[in-house]
């Protein structure tokens, strides 16, 4: 009886750590993702530092010498990059303020009606449609980096964690995994150690893959003559990281450039083409060599998990969801095998 | 006056206490030949930790991580269902080498007898030093490769050893076998 009375407590207050733990992870949805932002890119950047340090530089100085590297490379980029992508974005606010992006909403629901007559200009409204859903985008993403932590700050305490998670990783890892008792201890150890093997090649595989495809679909949009390229390239890029799905919306956004600016059925297809060749470059070259197998996903989890993501996070969600479920999802499998492994259950 | 022996103590405690880890790491097969330098990047990613008197290191059949070293105390040794005691260890001793190179089962239970310190070096501990120090990291695992090649001299040594006196109670035995 006292044994049915003290389960029935445990799961109770299992039940108030959970929901609170929710709460929380809801109250602080704006830091969590600076974290998690922050987290993803040490991790990607961890190889790099390691392979500074076996040439016999302190972790420190290795950490100082990458950040500098990067920071010249992100230099670099804003003098040649920034101005253009400014002039695009400023472009956009201009038609749409300016009513020309009006006009070429109605010149493609015009062209969908043609072409489809069963649908009326009523059910498609796309101006109204792709205003609203500019505005949420923008909306969203300095929800995150905006409104709660200033954007500034973000920019801020990103590079300030990604530094001291860099430079003292290997010790924070060492404290908490001494804080395990000891009849866990290498339990703890051996889940953390292939945790971290597969984690690491899946996020370094994601975001080489997404950095490649971002490049090509520039270079491709750019020899294309489309307007706004840099953005649609790095959006295409981002969305990469969204299988089955993010290389459609990737490509659509090209194509609804190419259309709003009365591009021809020929310029569509040239676009389209590009974004076959770049997905064929991908799934034949890219992805085998540089993306990890053992984080196989399936669709559907990750397809909710963007879902999920967004209504949370907004775009940045979306984007965040994909390798947040991978970590979750090596992580909770790597607990599973060790915990059953050393007969723990 | 007072104060100054003081501190003194207690700075000539600590720097005690480091050598001692230092003198017990540089008599450890593994970690010969390794200057003082790599000494403390060595004792850097070790785990110390601290066992209660019959408190378990680990388990007969769990998987193994690497290797411990006895900094203080005495751990028991046994193996098999009826828990016979194989070896009883002592400070600067090691045990669970074999688990550094293969993540194999454990074939042996580790007890502490007494309040027992201990320190970790474990796999993922000595594939990050290989890839952050590799001199250091190949110095060790050269070193561990030494100690297996010696046993295994040992043991084919020992084995041809058994297989000779085998062959010679063979023969013995087969007189008797033709009446």
């Amino acid at each position: 009886m006292e044994y049915t009375i003290s389960r029935f407590f445990k799961f109770i207050i299992a039940l108030i750590v959970i929901a609170t733990a929710g709460w929380l992870l809801y109250q602080l949805s704006s830091i969590i993702t600076v974290v998690i932002i922050a987290v993803l890119l040490a991790y990607i950047l961890d190889p790099l530092t390691s392979s500074l340090e076996s040439r016999g530089i302190s972790r420190t100085l290795s950490t100082i010498v990458m950040f500098l590297l990067i920071g010249i490379i992100i230099l670099g980029l804003f003098a040649y990059f920034i101005p253009l992508l400014i002039d695009e974005i400023n472009q956009i606010q201009r038609s749409i303020e300016s009513g020309q992006s009006s006009q070429y909403f109605e010149r493609l629901e015009t062209f969908i009606q043609e072409k489809i007559p069963l649908i009326s200009a009523d059910d498609l409204d796309i101006d109204g449609r792709i205003t609203r859903a500019l505005s949420a985008l923008t909306d969203s993403f300095f929800m995150v980096l905006g409104s709660v932590v200033s954007l500034v700050t973000t920019l801020v305490v990103i590079p300030f964690a990604v530094f001291f998670l860099l430079k003292d990783g290997p010790v924070m890892t060492k404290t908490l995994i001494g804080m395990v008792p000891n009849r866990y201890f290498e339990m703890a150890l051996n889940i953390l150690h292939k945790t971290d093997l597969q984690l690491g090649a899946y996020l370094r595989g994601q975001s080489i893959d997404a950095f490649i495809v971002g490049v090509l679909s520039i270079n491709a949009l750019w020899l294309l003559d489309v307007k706004y390229y840099i953005m649609i390239g790095i959006f295409a890029g981002l969305a990469n990281l969204i299988p089955y799905v993010g290389p459609l919306v990737g490509g659509g956004a090209a194509v609804l450039v190419v259309l709003m600016n009365g591009g021809s059925g020929m310029d569509v297809m040239m676009v389209v083409g590009a974004f076959l060749l770049i997905q064929l470059i991908d799934n034949v070259i890219i992805q085998p060599l540089v993306v990890a197998k053992s984080v196989d996903m399936h669709p559907l989890i990750v397809i909710f998990a963007v879902i999920v993501g967004g209504q949370f996070f907004g775009i940045l969600g979306m984007l965040l969801a994909v390798p947040v479920t991978g970590i979750v999802k090596v992580s909770v499998s790597e607990l599973y095998k060790g915990i059953r492994r050393y007969n723990v259950i | 006056m007072e104060e100054d022996s003081y501190w003194t103590n207690i700075f000539k405690k600590k720097e005690k206490t480091d050598q001692d880890i230092y003198t017990v790491l540089s008599k450890i097969p593994i970690f010969r030949s390794l200057t003082n330098r790599e000494l403390r990047a060595v004792e850097r990613i070790l785990h110390r930790r601290n066992y209660k008197p019959n408190e378990a290191v680990f388990h007969e059949n769990e998987p193994g991580m690497g290797m411990y070293i006895i900094e203080m105390g005495k751990v028991y040794i046994s193996a098999g269902v009826d828990n016979k005691v194989l070896a009883v260890l002592s400070n600067g001793d090691f045990f669970g080498e074999m688990a550094l190179l293969l993540e194999t089962p454990r074939t042996a239970t580790a007890i502490a007898h007494e309040q027992t310190q201990l320190l970790g070096f474990f796999q993922p501990d000595l594939f990050s030093l290989l890839q952050t120090k590799p001199k250091t990291g190949n110095k060790i695992l050269l070193h561990l490769a030494q100690m297996i090649a010696e046993r295994l001299k040992h043991s084919t040594i020992e084995n041809r050893h058994l297989k000779n006196k085998l062959t010679e109670l063979e023969t013995k035995k087969k007189p008797v076998k033709v009446r």
